[in-house]
């Protein structure tokens, strides 16, 4: 094992230039002044006094509120979805399995760009409405279009590690819960469900991350006024041209992210506390 | 242990010797010219014309504003021709970011109309601008859905709540303030801060009461097939959209507009400049000013293109010919950085309200 050591270095060269660095100058830039250029900064904490601004407030808690009705349908969508699919044999599994990941492999602009033409006031949903002689209804640019894609998108990666805990389950335990007298759902949230908690914590914590901190999604299907966490770092980026703001959000959003993490890893800990 | 060291060494090597090989094998052979274009703002297939007659190869990239690019720029990207508006290209030039045109490389200087030449006060004796297309900012309607008497409102109509959700306006800070601005009756380029907080205000209430969608240029698919009733657009795009939806129609507010221009320049990067005046030159050729005007609706400054197209493919359509000497219409200015990052500010805001 020793030899593999040595090689590890050049990787650790390489996450300190990929990761380390770019982290430095966010945090740089978000307690300084002077725009992009290094060159006559000065040091301030303005940048995160503008985020307690109402505005920017609302803007986070509009980008939790959306994170967690996500994870919440994806995670019931997700559960029974990889529930199924574990009752069929080891082989149909793969292949379902793949079978959710399919969509994985299809640029997530193309994705979002189908259901702009089928969500559209006038597009294939809404002419088959009218079709069958019912009122048009508008689903482009509003809280239902975005949850709809942030749904579609992050599906998979809740049910894959859900599948993954509840494939790895003994199946005797189930068995035995029967024979000791319990009836399905007793079976079900007693015994599956407690059997799945690891997979359906990694599920929500992915899943919730990616979907506060997503931006094309949301501009796409939201259309320009549908702002989130992550619209307004890239319009800070972008057309703003105000980096140390755009820097200051996003290492707020990284601590709250951190902390999230830190708080699930606990839950999780103490679930198989419980168990034992 | 050691072999296993020189096993990765050797590799590492052989990846880095492919990599510089694979990448110079490129840039040796033919020279390059890399180009920043607005999107949805050139018939392609000129792009490959001029690499087959120069034999060169064009980088071609798009933004979707000129803040984008503007930010781009200064985060280091480097370009060899940029074809921004009169308003960047006046910061551009103010921050020494721009090389002179040497107009004896371009031969088709004539072909360029005096009106357009003379029109230009972001650079009054075209010294570093050479005009690639013109227009206005305007309201496109469907005809199906709003009455003829409202649109006399101009910019008002915006505010018209009989279509309240149906509405697209346009997602960049300088446009839509311009809209607010002339609504109110101030001039779009007022450095006034009474004047630009009515506007903000004016733009928020437009937010909640008429709730429209911002959008880029995703508008001109979306106006095409009907999805709203109205949205803020250039003139090119407007004709455009004219001549695949014949149900729109397209008119410039009484209470004024902005007028813009958008030229090619040449940038202080760029070292092959002989291939960019190329470029340049290729662009105002009759013909090719004739294809490229053709494909995306908006008013070419070559007036042989223009006249034809007038004629022909858009005649009747008045978006493709802008209103010109109006005297409510203004050409954007530039703006101090402050004044710039006030703006920026108040936009980021109304779009989060």
């Amino acid at each position: 094992m020793k030899h593999f050591k040595s090689l590890v270095r050049p990787y650790i060269l390489w996450s300190f230039l990929l990761i380390v660095i770019p982290l430095v100058l966010i945090v740089l830039y978000s307690v300084t002044t002077g725009g992009n250029s290094l060159v006559n900064i000065q040091f301030t904490f303005d940048n995160f006094k503008k985020i307690a601004e109402p505005i920017y407030l609302q803007v986070f808690a509009r980008s939790f509120k959306l994170g967690i009705i996500t994870t919440g349908i994806c995670l019931v969508v997700g559960y029974l979805l990889a529930y199924q699919i574990t009752r069929f044999s080891e082989k149909v599994q793969g292949l379902l399995i793949l079978a959710v990941t399919v969509p994985m492999w299809i640029n997530t602009l193309l994705r979002t760009y189908a259901w702009i033409s089928l969500l559209s006031d006038n597009g294939i949903i809404n002419s088959i409405l009218t079709a069958i002689g019912l009122d048009p209804v508008t689903m482009m640019y509003t809280d239902f279009s975005v949850i709809i894609g942030l749904v579609c998108d992050l599906l998979p990666f809740m049910v894959i590690p859900i599948h993954t805990s509840l494939a790895k389950m003994d199946k005797s335990l189930i068995e035995a819960s029967y024979d000791l007298g319990a009836h399905k759902w007793q079976t079900f949230w007693k015994v599956i469900f407690k059997m799945s908690i690891p997979g359906v914590i990694n599920g929500i914590t992915m899943v919730f991350l990616l979907a506060i901190s997503t931006f094309v999604i949301p501009k796409l299907l939201g259309g320009g006024q549908y702002v989130l966490i992550g619209n307004l770092i890239e319009e800070q980026f972008v057309s703003v041209g105000d980096w140390n703001f755009g820097s200051a959000i996003s290492l707020i959003l990284a601590v709250v992210i951190l902390i999230m993490i830190r708080v699930t890893k606990k839950m999780e800990k103490m679930e198989g506390g419980s168990e034992q | 242990m050691k072999k296993a060291k020189k096993l990765a060494a050797a590799i590492l090597v052989g990846v880095v010797v492919l990599s510089s090989l694979l990448f110079t094998g490129c840039g040796s052979k033919k020279v390059t010219l890399k180009i920043y274009n607005a999107g949805e703002y050139i018939d392609k297939s000129l792009i490959s014309k001029f690499e087959k007659a120069n034999n060169c190869k064009v980088v071609y990239d798009t933004f979707d504003s000129n803040e984008s690019m503007y930010t781009k720029l200064m985060s280091g990207e480097k370009y060899d021709v940029l074809i921004p508006s009169d308003y960047m290209i006046e910061r551009l030039i103010k921050e020494d970011y721009l090389q002179p045109i040497d107009w004896s490389l371009i031969t088709n200087a004539d072909n360029l109309s005096e009106n357009v030449m003379q029109n230009a006060v972001y650079d009054p004796e075209h010294k570093y601008t050479v005009p690639y297309f013109y227009g206005t900012v305007g309201i496109i309607y469907d005809t199906t859905v709003v009455d003829a008497a409202d649109v006399a409102a101009g910019w008002e109509l915006l505010n018209n709540t009989k279509y309240a959700g149906n509405i697209y306006m346009y997602d960049s800070e300088r446009d839509s303030f311009m809209v607010a601005l002339k609504a109110l009756g101030y001039s779009m380029n007022t450095t006034d801060t009474a004047e630009i907080d009515a506007a903000y205000e004016w733009l928020v209430e437009q937010r909640n009461s008429m709730s429209p969608v911002y959008v880029g240029d995703e508008v001109i698919d979306n106006m095409i097939s009907g999805n709203k009733a109205m949205a803020v657009v250039y003139s090119g795009d407007a004709a455009y959209m004219i001549t695949e939806n014949e149900d729109l129609e397209y008119f410039t507010p009484d209470q004024g507009t902005n007028i813009w221009y958008d030229c090619m320049v040449v940038t202080k990067d760029c070292e092959n400049t002989d291939l960019a005046h190329k470029f340049i030159d290729f662009m105002t050729d009759e013909e090719n000013a004739l294809a490229n005007t053709e494909e995306v609706g908006y008013t070419s400054p070559v007036t042989s293109a223009y006249e034809e197209m007038k004629n022909g493919d858009y005649a009747g359509i008045d978006a493709y010919i802008p209103r010109v000497g109006y005297e409510k219409d203004e050409v954007f200015l530039y703006q101090e950085m402050k004044v710039k990052q006030h703006f920026a500010d108040l936009w980021t805001k109304v779009k989060a309200y």
